[in-house]
């Protein structure tokens, strides 16, 4: 099977220079386990687009590092 | 990677509104009995509830309406198709559960005499109880599943449910991070997975941007069915008015009691009830195609502290991105009705009919299963049902194991399934879940939208049975994509037992939910029936008609006709 | 997953004694998410840390304990200097008192700071306890508007109070929030002055929601004396005093009202027409059947529902029993 790699705007927007490297309250909480360290800087990103924007990372995060968007094709 | 096998009494599946209140009754009814809740997502922010819930639609308190009366309006707005007696239990024994509930810290709204203040939404009586403070619904549950040391282990995904000798024995699945094959015995197991919310895709394309939690994949509707057991009113769906592009509620429920109302593009409303039901959905279709729509809910006309007070609750619960998504839009309540439109379709008893048979204790038609919330066939039971079906699968579960000794899973079955599962790992470079998902789904809204057309559900119904050669050729790269390919086929089931549930039920009833352009009326007479289906030993579908059990609260469904468009 | 052991609590606790912040802040909210009871004191003791994250999050870490060990030191922090600690601490606070809890309010209402104040008279309202009262009357004198609306709103609370002298001078208050407040709260008094001092708001506050919440009291009271004002304020200039007076006169049932009732039938707002048929069927006078006939021609749905109501009202000598 071909594959291409394409490019999506996600909803989950972390700022990597507030997430906690030994934090992973945001990854616990997500629904759809979409998020993940990134395992060369430690910080959390948004790995898979599946986001139902319903925040529980948002309101999850100590260090409020985690903006999450409604998605491109809703907004 | 590895097998892990685990043991228990009780075995729940799903950890949401009904799975948490299953494992907490199962403790209090036997604290020595050992409760196990599988949840593929993480029991603190998972299922419909994952974000709390602004109210309760079917709250029976005593003093402002009896079981019986809430009885009669769910027979009348269910057009008459359903089991009384296990509807009688969501309006017995609620406002048991609402007390509990407030027990454990759950805050409903009250008057400033401490009285429940209870709202007017059904076109009779008054069941809808606000909880603005609601948001906290999950945490709540979850800490009192701890106190009540029922275990929890999160992030595994069920796929069968285990059946030996005609009674169910456990279940199968693995987990969705590290990939483990995992098998759990159990002498009773609950279903509680939620609705099916990934049928239909929404209008905005985004295959997560659904009304249910996309989490709730019709996993429970798909393992009941291979386990052997009836569901029923399929063809019900369920179908909401929603935000447009959003796919949240607009609220008309939250907001009515403040002035606000559901009114077409001049300003009027076209329909005298906001509760959600198959009538109403008609009536907003109808409109919505008069050339007098769109259909928005109108706020305008209120003042400023009025609507900062609606905004307050709607932003704080349930949906709480939706304050994001208007502003993103530069819209705002004071100066724009709030555009609603038609949901895509799914399956979910809590807000239609449409589930796994279960009686009035909870039990499906395989013994040692028992099914509870969206997915048990109880009409319009909503949180307050999926509560009190928790409660009632949980108990007489326990009941249930008493005595019972595990058995032991057949080999040759968990090779197949183990197989089966991890089939798309061996095709990294196969299709992508999101590409088979997308056509599928897409596929459900050609085929099966209503009005629902005979030659449309037959094309329908051939692509969902050819569905399978697509499935395999479906790859994964990881546990996590081998989840969403596994839920893929649950989807798949759901929309075969959709359409061929339409097929068979040859009337229109429920409003827009089983409206069929070759049969437009309802028919009492040949149709005043359950339409029920299962797997039979040869691995068919096949459908039957199941009566409907003799009625325990009498109701003149000649003189009394939902109608929510008076004339 | 997380800890389900002894030992792996324990790097958490300790963890929440490391100097370094960002340490603090994954314990504080790992122990959030863990739940173990055996948390509680680290917790209560990291109400006092030295950043305002950390505090943050233990209030909500113990709000989610739901421990009431934890309500004196929540209670403490009502007077943080940080806006969200004390709003987290309200709500976790009002989750987790009882009325056992009383007399820990009452002596916290007396603290000399506005925002404990605040918060306690908030909280007393879940306690609906008449012993409260007499800590609640001095708030009627208070500077602050605050505080004066805070009270009268609670004194709503209180059950079993039903005649209270000194809320009836707050609907002279300055502050247009104090005398909101006041006209919900007379709602539920019983002295005397009370349906006239309504009357008198209803009729001639120069603030609209004030004249609304006046209306939603007289309903409440459904006392004839007041029907002529009431009469007065079917002319209201804002759409949602005319509808809340409809609804007061629909419990006092006057023909003298009837053509201000009819005018009525052609507001603008669809509410107020449906609440003018909703009154002209409780007259049950035939006179008003031709302007009723005429409205089932309106074009909200709603309002063509309860005049069709109307007319068969007035036209069946029996009220309605069916509850369709």
């Amino acid at each position: 099977m071909a594959l291409a790699t394409q490019r999506v705007d996600v909803p989950v927007i972390v700022d990597e220079s507030k997430c906690l490297e030994k934090c992973t309250a945001c990854i616990e909480v997500c629904p759809l386990d979409v998020l993940a360290k990134n395992p060369e800087t430690g910080k959390a990103y948004m790995k898979y687009d599946e986001c139902w924007f319903c925040l529980p990372c948002e309101k999850e995060c100590p260090t409020n590092a985690i903006t999450v968007q409604i998605p491109f094709l809703l907004r | 990677m590895d097998t892990q096998w685990m043991k228990t009494d009780v075995l729940i599946i799903g950890g949401g509104t009904a799975g948490t209140m299953a494992a907490i009754k199962a403790k209090q009814a036997n604290p020595e009995g050992e409760v196990l809740i599988l949840e593929k997502a993480n029991i603190r922010r998972s299922g419909a509830i994952a974000m709390g819930m602004d109210g309760v639609n079917t709250a029976v308190i005593p003093g402002n309406s009896t079981p019986e009366q809430y009885v009669r309006e769910i027979t009348i707005s269910n057009d008459g198709i359903l089991n009384q007696k296990a509807v009688y239990q969501t309006g017995k024994l609620g406002f048991g559960v609402i007390q509990e509930l407030e027990s454990w810290g759950v805050k409903f709204q009250k008057d400033a005499q401490g009285e429940y203040d209870l709202k007017q939404v059904h076109r009779v009586g008054k069941y809808v109880l606000p909880m603005p403070e609601g948001k906290d619904l999950k945490q709540i549950l979850t800490r009192q599943v701890k106190r009540h040391k029922a275990k929890v282990t999160n992030r595994v995904m069920a796929t069968r449910v285990l059946v030996k000798d005609g009674r169910a024995i456990g279940a199968v699945g693995f987990d969705v991070r590290n990939g483990d094959f995992v098998v759990i015995q159990a002498k009773a197991v609950v279903l509680c997975t939620g609705a099916s919310g990934r049928l239909g895709l929404p209008a905005s394309g985004y295959l997560y941007g659904t009304y249910e939690n996309p989490t709730n994949a019709g996993d429970g509707y798909s393992m009941a069915y291979h386990a052997g057991a009836e569901l029923s009113n399929i063809e019900c769906f369920q179908i909401n008015p929603l935000i447009k592009d959003y796919n949240g509620p607009a609220c008309a429920y939250v907001a009515s009691p403040f002035g606000a109302y559901t009114a077409n593009a001049e300003g009027n409303r076209f329909i005298s009830c906001d509760y959600w039901s198959g009538q109403m959905m008609l009536e907003v279709w109808k409109e919505l195609n008069s050339g007098k729509g769109p259909v928005q809910l109108k706020m305008t006309h209120l003042d400023e502290d009025t609507i900062a007070e609606i905004e307050t609750i709607l932003w704080a619960n349930e949906r709480p991105s939706r304050g994001r998504f208007h502003e993103g839009r530069g819209e705002n309540y004071r100066t724009h009705g709030v555009e609603m439109n038609i949901s895509e379709i799914g399956l979910c008893s809590g807000h239609s009919a449409s589930g796994v048979w279960v009686n009035e204790k909870a039990e499906t038609s395989v013994p040692g299963l028992y099914a509870a919330g969206d997915m048990a066939s109880v009409p319009h039971n909503y949180m307050i049902g999926a509560f009190v079906f928790g409660m009632l699968a949980g108990t007489n579960a326990v009941e249930y194991v008493a005595g019972l000794d595990h058995a032991d899973p057949d080999p040759e079955f968990l090779e197949a399934e183990k197989t089966r599962i991890y089939a798309p790992l061996t095709r990294p470079n196969g299709v992508p879940h999101t590409q088979v998902e997308y056509k599928l789904r897409r596929l459900v809204n050609d085929y099966l939208q209503p009005p629902k057309v005979d030659n449309k559900m037959e094309i329908g119904l051939r692509n969902f049975a050819r569905y399978h050669e697509t499935l395999d050729l479906m790859g994964a790269r990881d546990p996590h994509e081998l989840m969403r390919c596994m839920e893929v086929h649950f989807i798949r089931d759901c929309a075969e037992m959709a359409a061929r549930a339409s097929l068979y039920r040859r009337e229109s009833r429920w409003g827009l939910y089983h409206y069929r352009v070759d049969y437009p009326d309802k028919n009492n007479d040949e149709w005043f029936c359950h339409v029920n289906l299962k797997k039979d030993d040869s691995g068919n579908m096949v459908l039957f008609k199941r009566p409907v059990e003799p009625y325990i609260v009498e109701v003149d469904l000649e003189r009394e006709v939902y109608d929510v468009a008076v004339r | 997953m997380f800890a389900d052991t002894d030992s792996e609590l324990n790097e958490w606790l300790e963890m929440l004694r490391s100097p370094e912040l960002s340490d603090r802040l994954v314990a504080v909210k790992t122990l959030q998410h863990l739940g173990d009871e055996d948390a509680l004191d680290p917790l209560i003791a990291a109400l006092q840390d030295e950043s305002t994250a950390v505090q943050k999050l233990a209030v909500t870490a113990l709000w989610e304990l739901a421990n009431p060990k934890a309500v004196p030191a929540l209670i403490g922090c009502l007077v943080s200097s940080d806006e969200e600690i004390r709003d987290e601490a309200l709500s976790a606070l009002g989750e987790l008192i009882s009325p056992d809890h009383l007399m820990l309010l009452l002596d916290a209402v007396q603290r000399d700071s506005v925002n404990m104040q605040l918060s306690i008279l908030i909280l007393l309202r879940k306690i609906h306890d008449a012993q409260s009262l007499p800590y609640v009357l001095p708030f009627f004198e208070a500077e602050q508007a605050a505080l004066r609306e805070a009270a009268v709103t609670t004194l709503r609370y209180l059950n079993q109070v039903e005649r209270c002298q000194p809320a009836i001078a707050l609907m002279s208050d300055a502050d247009d929030t104090v005398r909101r407040a006041t006209a919900l709260t007379l709602g539920h008094l019983a002295d005397a002055e009370v349906v006239p001092t309504l009357c008198q708001a209803l009729t001639s506050d120069a603030d609209w929601q004030v004249r609304r919440n006046a209306a939603k009291s007289l309903a409440l009271h459904a006392n004839a004396e007041a029907v002529p004002a009431l009469q007065t304020a079917l002319s209201d200039d804002h759409w949602q005093v005319r509808k809340f007076t409809l609804q007061a006169l629909q419990k006092t049932p006057d023909n003298h009202t009837l053509p201000a009732l009819i005018k009525a039938l052609t507001d603008e707002y669809s509410d107020v027409r449906r609440d003018a048929a909703i009154a002209l069927g409780n007259l049950r006078n035939p006179a008003a059947l031709n302007a009723l006939q005429q409205s089932l021609d309106d074009p909200d749905r709603d309002v063509c529902i309860f005049t069709q109501r109307a007319i068969q009202s007035i036209q069946e000598p029996t009220p309605e029993t069916s509850n369709a």
